[in-house]
């Protein structure tokens, strides 16, 4: 079902695990010498930087590619356009799967993700080019969401996880926006119930270790249904869609939506420090910001130069007092930096490190050469 | 998901028990850490306090009194340096750990105030009249200097920044600079200049063994910089064989320098401009043949092929013995 080898990515999974152990102090020096020896891994998964060129050469090389074969076939009709761009689709798979990933060993090249992208978008245009365009955008979601899921499944892309969870939402929502007279209050309770099905199947298939290999998949669905089930209930989404959807200005149960928005950020927040749940707490921190823009969109309390100055200051001593008090009460919270690192920090981490503060200063890559010479790893280490 | 792999280390006798039952421990007890969390709201309330007060200046120029202003961003900005001058460690000409955790964001926030107050002056007084360039020049030798006192990297981007300012305004006739004319050729000049005068401090500063660890800071100004300048000079200035040979020039430098220092970014970075660089010539200098659309798709092609081929083979390009 996965088409990289499962053996190495059990490998990769057992000494990342591992190497945090090792850090720690809790493993010697020898014992992780010999885990890494036992578990080799032979993907070819290089550094972030090199990822990203990788990603955009193999870009410009497939799209000129396809323009070559264009200039050899000619397709001039719509249905040629479709076949075509079936074709080129088959192409770029029977070259992820036989040649990048079979024999090339890439795991997270940008070649290998770069080659999905591409096939999935080109099948796509071409199942969907000679549709009429009236087709309701029900249809396309439907027709996009099992190659959208199988993607996602097969090769392990969390890109394609995004795009399968949104479209599946999609589908949900879009189906329930047609049922007559009700939708309208439908809508916000289909979005937090199929949000919350997301959420108990992601939470419980982390658990199962059958399924390890989709664990950062079902970290990035657990994300996205979080933020969607608040996003259903936020007075500004349902007063927006109410409008743009069934020209009703004022949105029904105002006085439901509007605890809503304010008390699922609080709930988020105090269960995510309450169970330890980072993801709680990180999409909680969001939506408080998300529930104050809402409010002022229909309130306008005060200037947004005042709003933003006393916001600015009580979040800076927010932070403040609580890594003063962090430091001086050691327990089973604390301020330590934790090597283990979710989805959303390794994207902020990039965000904030490489602008203003705390550059990495310049330091030797770590070789970690055994087995094969190649090194494994999740490849985004800090080598710059 | 730690627990199948213990058991699995432990059936494979690659760990004791007694590492597994310390190693249980560790994952049952270990403290909850709001590092990344509480990192960004301070981070988040340095940025929002800032827009809020520029916007506040801005907008009450007229109502509020101007030395109750600037008494107010004043007295935070003093503040500030204040606060990150009591709480310095010693100073060394290495690397120093920031003495708590908040010191960086203070200091960062002491530096914009700064700014703030000083555009404020030359707005209100003008007391620096039309020397835009002295204007810069302050805030440029106070960052460079508090960067190098206090050890702070995000100061000393400030600082790189005004300097890149003040270059640029200072190379810049006074009428032009009124005309928005951003396209001369003395900003390119000064680009290249800048750009090379970055890449070369973090030698000398290597050399003389002062703060080392600035290095990445000013190769990252000075690639960016120095590639985009010669970039310029090509497509804006239309001197393309003598930008084409700095730019060939600047690649091959950090090509080198990749090799020799094990570092993927700089290798990313001199292929990609060196790229876009070759693909410009190679367009422009093309046109009067006339080659027709299919050349150059298969340019496309096969450079990128070229490109790939020689990317994914980093390794044999990276020197090995480095540590």
């Amino acid at each position: 079902m996965i088409a990289y080898n499962t053996d190495w990515l059990d490998a990769l999974l057992t000494k990342d695990t591992a190497r945090k152990w090792h850090e720690k102090g809790l493993l010697s020096d020898e014992k992780w010498h010999i885990i890494q020896e036992r578990h080799v891994s032979n993907f070819y998964s290089p550094n972030v930087f090199i990822r990203i060129g990788l990603a955009i050469f193999t870009l410009i090389l497939l799209l000129a590619a396809g323009g070559l074969v264009a200039i050899v076939l000619e397709p001039n009709s719509d249905l040629g356009l479709s076949i075509f761009s079936l074709f080129c689709g088959a192409i770029c798979i029977v070259v992820l799967e036989f040649k990048v990933i079979q024999p090339g060993r890439h795991f997270g090249s940008g070649i290998d993700d770069m080659l999905l992208y591409v096939a999935v978008w080109a099948i796509l245009l071409g199942i969907c080019n000679p549709l009429h365009y009236s087709t309701p955008a029900l249809v396309y979601f439907s027709i996009a969401w099992p190659f959208l899921v199988v993607g996602t499944l097969r090769y392990l892309d969390r890109l394609m996880a995004v795009a399968a969870f949104i479209c599946s939402m999609g589908v949900v929502l879009l189906l329930v926006a047609e049922i007559p007279h009700l939708a309208i209050y439908l809508l916000p309770l289909a979005g937090m119930l199929s949000s919350l099905g997301f959420y108990i199947f992601s939470k419980q298939g982390q658990d199962r270790f059958a399924w390890r290999h989709w664990h950062g998949i079902l970290l990035v669905v657990e994300l996205l249904s979080l933020a969607t089930f608040y996003a259903s209930g936020n007075f500004y989404v349902v007063q927006q869609v109410g409008v743009e959807w069934f020209q009703v200005e004022q949105a029904p149960l105002a006085w439901f939506f509007w605890a809503f928005t304010f008390v699922v950020p609080l709930v988020y927040i105090f269960q995510g420090v309450r169970q330890k749940d980072r993801h709680l707490l990180d999409v909680g921190l969001a939506c408080v910001a998300v529930a104050v823009f809402s409010f002022r969109y229909y309130y306008h309390v005060m200037p947004l130069t005042w709003a933003a100055v006393i916001a600015g200051a009580v979040l800076f001593l927010t932070a403040y007092f609580s890594i003063r008090y962090l430091h001086r009460n050691e327990g089973s919270y604390s301020y330590e930096a934790d090597s283990e690192t979710s989805l959303l920090q390794e994207i902020e981490q990039q965000l904030i490190e490489q602008t203003i503060v705390n550059q990495p200063g310049p330091r030797p890559e770590k070789r970690e050469s055994f087995g094969g010479g190649q090194f494994g790893g999740g490849g985004a280490g800090g080598e710059f | 998901m730690h627990e199948p792999i213990l058991r699995n280390l432990l059936q494979q006798e690659l760990i004791t028990p007694e590492d597994a039952e310390k190693i249980a421990l560790f994952e049952s007890e270990k403290p909850f850490s709001l590092h990344w969390e509480l990192k960004t709201l301070l981070y988040l309330g340095v940025i929002l306090l800032n827009l809020g007060l520029g916007f506040l200046i801005y907008e009450n120029i007229d109502t509020i009194g101007h030395a109750v202003i600037i008494v107010l961003i004043g007295a935070v900005s003093v503040a500030c340096f204040w606060y990150a001058v009591r709480h310095r460690k010693p100073f060394s000409l290495g690397e120093i750990k920031s003495p708590t955790p908040y010191y960086d964001y203070i200091l960062l926030l002491g530096c914009l105030t700064f700014l703030i107050m000083e555009g404020y002056w030359q707005f209100q007084y003008e007391i620096f009249g039309t020397r835009y360039g002295l204007a810069t020049f302050i805030p440029m030798v106070l960052f460079f200097a508090l960067a190098y006192w206090l050890d702070n990297r995000g100061v000393l981007s400030l600082g790189i920044t005004a300097m890149a300012t003040w270059l640029g305004i200072t190379v810049t006739p006074q009428d032009l600079l009124s005309q928005n004319d951003f396209n001369s050729a003395a900003i390119v000049h000064a680009g290249v200049f800048l750009g090379v005068f970055l890449t070369v401090i973090p030698f000398l500063s290597e050399h003389w063994g002062v703060k080392k660890h600035f290095s990445l800071t000013y190769l990252n100004f000075g690639v960016n910089i120095l590639m985009i300048s010669t970039l310029a000079g090509m497509m804006a200035l239309r001197q393309t064989v003598l930008y084409f040979l700095l730019l060939c020039l600047g690649v091959g430098f950090f090509l080198w320098y990749a090799r020799t220092r094990n570092s993927l970014y700089f290798l990313t970075m001199a292929v990609l401009y060196g790229y876009i660089g070759l693909t410009y010539m190679l367009i422009v200098h093309t046109e009067s043949l006339n080659f027709g659309f299919k050349f150059y798709l298969f340019y496309f092609v096969l450079s990128c092929a070229g490109v790939i081929l020689f990317l994914t083979n980093y390794k044999r390009f990276i020197k090995n013995d480095q540590p």
